[in-house]
């Protein structure tokens, strides 16, 4: 058990990532920037990525609590006082998350001087939990404290899956003003966990008026954990390496397919002001394969055992009472597991963002690509936002965008979230020749002390561009 | 431009930056070893309520002065008590209307029927218009936990003690356990 809260404490603060891609938005000169809006604004002709290192993103997030909060060394107060004091103070709206994207391939070619296409595939895992205060506080504190109030178990809301999305994306300059751009995307689901929309109270109540101290209240109880691509995994004559097949055939045919789009805009309000939008992954996964469903549900009270007092002659059998409320209690509270096709939304995510451009610069001349007032400097505002089961998820960036030559450009970057109000971010991308290096960290003054963080993303990617 | 000129040196003050700023300072993780969780549940056990009849015994319609009767607890075998009660605190109540009183015990039992604890209590007599409640509350502490580990049934006996009073009334019983786990 210990072994078990140990290993979901630091899994909490060890490999949570989030998602918000605020330093790589808009980033004219990046590929990646057609990820998060197919019809961003670009400057390149053409672009592959090294496999497997064209990008390699991962971010951490929790909105309540850091490492520091349970582990610290400075307080008298110890650890288990630390863990209740902080479930406490977290609230049923807190969340923990992970993501992680690593693009597999990565290319694009200018088609004419108005249109981009692009394509890949790109592997990615998203971990969404809030914080199942309820249940959590159950099971740490127990009922002693809590008579008389429900625990609810419409807390529990998590969702995880891990996928490969193969896309292909256009981007189009309608006009002077205007570039439009959109991206259909293939998915192709590995596993997939869900667990959204639960109910049901767990109540002990004082009883003054009998039959007994307590009444134990199950009221409603209705909670369902749907699975896919797991159940084949927990298959324990399985061997590693056939489980490694099994996974790896997964990644490519599982059987849990999905589509979705991605669209995009770009308008020019002005000489330098540029407003821009984008959605991505307004998608659909139907979970079909290696389908799973965990069904807990039912309603029952007991105020306790209650013996008859029958005559019972030596040796006689006593009433099996245990039985008898075992069977109640199992007639009521049903514990199922089914196999049903269910259905997923991807974590659709908004972006939207008006800039300001200033310092012009002359690029170079070339028909085929759309001529582009360009500036070294680019001043702006984002807004980010990601559909989670109960509702959007914001960040708000404040960027400076600064281009030292064509080949050197950085990203200065500060954003507001759920996470922190101290979120600098600083994005570099070098070129040597055709080949492009970024990097690009958040929360840089999270790494003076990681355990006092609650968030961390970084991205980082390997791959050529070209400019005709 | 100087930045262009000196970009490996600004990705390397980043790289610098990130790695070896990046650090994890004023915890310990060896704490890990310390944290147990520390669950205190409410748990009502057996109850009954009984009156005048239940001292009779159908076959021969006489009165018994004694009544028993044994409820498995089967709980007390599973894991999460074997392995992680520490200590129990019982609560046992009765509202006795009968203008007699009771001699109770109740016997926590092993699968072999070896009493493990024994809580006897003495019921005082009340009457209709004033219920009287007799409660005792027992402590099982940490080095007596293994009595509750070992047993697995629990015996309420009832004994009246007959008085010159008319046999009327009713005899309420609650129970509770507040268990201590350390996880």
């Amino acid at each position: 058990m210990r072994v078990i809260i140990s290993i979901l404490i630091l899994l909490f603060f060890s490999g949570l990532k989030a998602q918000n891609k605020q330093l790589l938005y808009n980033v004219s000169a990046l590929p990646q920037t057609l990820m998060s809006n197919p019809g961003a604004n670009i400057n390149f002709d053409g672009h592959i990525g090294i496999p497997f290192f064209s990008q390699i993103s991962l971010a951490v997030g929790s909105s309540g609590v850091n490492m520091h909060d349970i582990f610290k060394t400075s307080n008298n107060q110890g650890i288990n006082a630390r863990i209740t004091s902080t479930i406490q103070r977290l609230t049923n709206q807190d969340y923990f998350m992970v993501n992680e994207q690593l693009e597999i391939i990565s290319l694009g070619w200018r088609l004419n001087k108005d249109n981009y296409l692009s394509a890949g595939v790109y592997q990615e895992t998203d971990v969404f939990a809030y914080f199942p205060k309820d249940p959590m506080t159950l099971i740490n504190e127990g009922n002693n404290d809590y008579i008389n109030v429900p625990f609810d178990f419409g807390d529990v809301s998590f969702t995880g899956e891990v996928l490969n999305v193969y896309h292909l994306g256009l981007n189009k300059k309608i006009n002077k003003k205007l570039t439009l751009g959109a991206r259909l995307k293939l998915y192709s689901g590995i596993f997939n966990v869900e667990s959204t929309d639960n109910s049901g109270t767990f109540t002990t109540r004082d009883t003054p008026n009998g039959p007994n101290y307590y009444g134990h209240y199950a009221t409603g109880i209705n909670v369902r954990v749907n699975t896919s691509g797991y159940s084949s995994l927990k298959d324990e004559n399985t061997t590693v390496q056939e489980a490694t097949k099994d996974l790896l055939k997964k990644s490519f045919f599982g059987g849990n397919f999905g589509m979705g789009i991605d669209l995009g805009a770009s308008y020019r309000l002005d000489e330098n002001f540029t407003v821009t939008g984008s959605i991505q992954d307004f998608g659909v996964m139907y979970q079909r394969a290696d389908v799973e469903n965990y069904l807990y549900y039912g309603t029952y009270e007991t105020s306790g055992l209650e013996p008859l007092f029958p005559e019972v002659p030596a040796g006689g059998k006593a009433i099996p009472y245990w039985d008898i409320f075992e069977d109640e209690v199992d007639a009521n509270l049903k514990d199922e597991t089914v196999h049903e096709s269910y259905i997923t939304w991807r974590p659709l995510k908004i972006n939207t963002s008006l800039q300001y451009g200033f310092g012009e610069t002359v690029g170079p001349c070339n028909y085929l690509r759309p001529m582009r007032r360009r500036f070294e400097n680019i001043m702006g505002i984002q807004l980010f936002g990601v559909m989670r089961p109960r509702g959007l998820k914001y960040a708000f960036t404040m960027f400076y965008d600064r281009k030292f030559s064509p080949d050197l450009r950085m990203k200065l970057t500060y954003t507001l979230d759920d996470f922190s109000y101290t979120n600098v971010g600083l994005l570099v991308s070098k070129k040597i020749k055709n080949f492009n290096l970024y990097l690009a960290a958040d929360n840089l003054f999270g790494y003076f002390n990681l355990a006092k963080s609650q968030h961390q993303a970084l991205q980082m990617g390997l791959q050529f561009i070209f400019i005709k | 431009m100087f930045l262009h000129a000196h970009f490996n040196k600004v990705l390397f003050l980043l790289l610098i930056f990130l790695g070896v700023t990046s650090c994890v300072k004023d915890v310990d993780l060896n704490q890990t070893k310390d944290i147990s969780l520390q669950p205190k549940l409410q748990t009502d056990l057996l109850i009954f309520d009984v009156d005048e009849n239940d001292f009779i015994d159908p076959e021969t319609n006489r009165l018994r002065t004694v009544i028993k009767d044994t409820v498995r607890l089967e709980f007390l075998d599973d894991s999460y008590i074997q392995d992680d009660l520490d200590k129990v605190e019982f609560s046992f109540k009765y509202i006795n209307t009968f203008p007699q009183s009771f001699d109770t015990s109740i016997y926590l039992l092993s699968e072999n029927d070896n009493t493990q604890r024994r809580i006897d209590l003495k019921v005082q007599p009340g009457s209709q218009d004033s219920p009287k409640t007799t409660e005792i509350i027992d402590f099982v502490n940490t080095d007596e936990i293994d009595q509750i580990k070992r047993s697995i049934k629990m015996v309420v006996e009832i004994t009246v003690l007959p008085n010159s009073e008319a046999f009327e009334g009713e005899l309420q019983f609650q129970s509770k356990g507040l268990f201590y786990f350390v996880f």
